[in-house]
């Protein structure tokens, strides 16, 4: 049977992109945010995972208001980078594994999620961003992206994102022999809009990584309002965590943790492991 | 189960927001359309090369065509814009998301910087 062998919450930013193609590595403001991830790399690759899910939302790339899925379920060969209307980055596309996504999708909907299924779907910052400072392109593990509506309201619930992570951690028991890794991605704390743009609450994001780890049911019951409130309005992206936290059971293990809020945005990072 | 403590505050922050709901997305259909479109570097050039006209093909009513020309982030919110999808305006025309917020705030970009962090990364 498959097992779920990692689980990684990380914050996605555009600001992180442009770190990582300005190499900021050895700017004083960024030396020890690149620092932070390397760790976590580390545990990454030690875990030779077979597969990664990678729940994250899009940011008006490959979705529009036309028709704005709130869950929807990536089974292709190939995910390509968006085009944000900056221009795509020096990076490759990533690869999909469509025998574990179809099987994602299978037992999902038997599940009674109902997730929409696309064979074509562009990769934006909410995994651009991020992935290359916790994998080296180009990346060779394939991976089953989850879009998740958190931009346009109505949203689905904090618990419905956990659920559909333990759910996903049922389908990847119910897998051949094979090692998954889930990560979530979602900016913590960070307003993007309006006067109280560049809005970030540390507190808040600090007390939300202690509860993702040790009591994850007093987050799946706060309303959106609720993390709004303390983290503004964009902040809601990190619901998806809970997807993550889902798929790890019930108990987990804290492998690395990492905090930074030097901008517009909590960069936030969780390893944990099942157990 | 564990209390939680931040926000609880009764003398907390609140944050000013502008929750982008169906109804708000409704009324920015047209505008978000637009800036949408933008995602396409053939559309890129050609809003660059006549933004009235590229109004025109969205269909955009005379006040939304003014906030596109003037770059008025915050009417674009009022009027239904949304922040993910109208920065692909402020990347086409060679902005970006500090110069944007900062405008929302009613500040320049410096007067803004001086309120982050002395850490501060860019975004």
């Amino acid at each position: 049977m498959g097992q779920i062998v990692g689980g990684i919450g990380v914050s996605h930013a555009p600001s992180l992109a442009r770190a990582y193609d300005q190499d900021k590595r050895d700017d004083p403001e960024w030396r020890d945010i690149f620092e932070s991830y390397k760790p976590a790399a580390a545990w990454l690759e030690a875990l030779q995972p077979d597969a990664l899910v990678m729940v994250y939302n899009d940011h008006v790339n490959q979705f529009f208001f036309d028709a704005y899925p709130t869950f929807a379920l990536g089974v292709a060969e190939i995910f390509a980078q968006a085009d944000e209307g900056w221009g795509k980055r020096a990076l490759p596309d990533l690869r999909g594994d469509t025998r574990l996504g179809w099987h994602i999708a299978r037992s999902l909907v038997a599940d009674e999620f109902d997730p929409t299924i696309c064979q074509e779907m562009v990769v934006d910052h909410g995994v651009y961003s991020i992935l290359p400072f916790l994998m080296a392109p180009p990346w060779e593990t394939p991976i089953v992206p989850l879009a998740v509506n958190v931009i346009q309201h109505p949203l689905p619930t904090a618990r419905r994102c956990f659920d559909i992570g333990a759910a996903i951690g049922r389908s990847v028991a119910s897998y051949d022999d094979a090692r998954v890794v889930v990560m979530a991605t979602g900016g913590m704390s960070h307003q993007l809009h309006g006067p109280d743009f560049g809005h970030v609450n540390p507190d808040w994001d600090n007390e939300f990584l202690d509860l993702l780890e040790s009591d994850p049911a007093v987050l799946c019951e706060l309303d959106h309002s609720e993390y709004m409130r303390r983290g503004g309005a964009e902040s809601i992206e990190v619901i998806m965590w809970l997807a993550m936290r889902g798929a790890l059971g019930s108990g987990v293990r804290n492998i690395h943790r990492a905090y930074f809020a030097p901008m517009l945005t909590g960069y936030g990072l969780v390893c944990f492991e099942p157990g | 189960m564990t209390a939680i403590t931040m926000g609880d505050d009764p003398g907390g922050q609140m944050v000013d927001m502008t929750v982008f709901t169906g109804e708000r997305s409704m009324a920015g259909y047209r505008l978000n359309k637009l800036s949408a479109s933008l995602i396409d570097p053939d559309n890129r050039a050609e809003f660059l090369v006549d933004e009235h006209a590229y109004c025109r093909r969205f269909e955009l009513t005379a006040e939304e065509t003014k906030l596109v020309i003037d770059r008025d982030w915050t009417g674009m919110v009022a009027a239904g814009g949304n922040v993910y999808v109208f920065l692909k305006i402020a990347a086409t025309v060679g902005s970006n998301l500090l110069e944007v917020g900062a405008e929302m705030r009613g500040e320049t970009l410096d007067q803004f910087m001086a309120t982050r962090p002395p850490q501060a990364g860019s975004g």
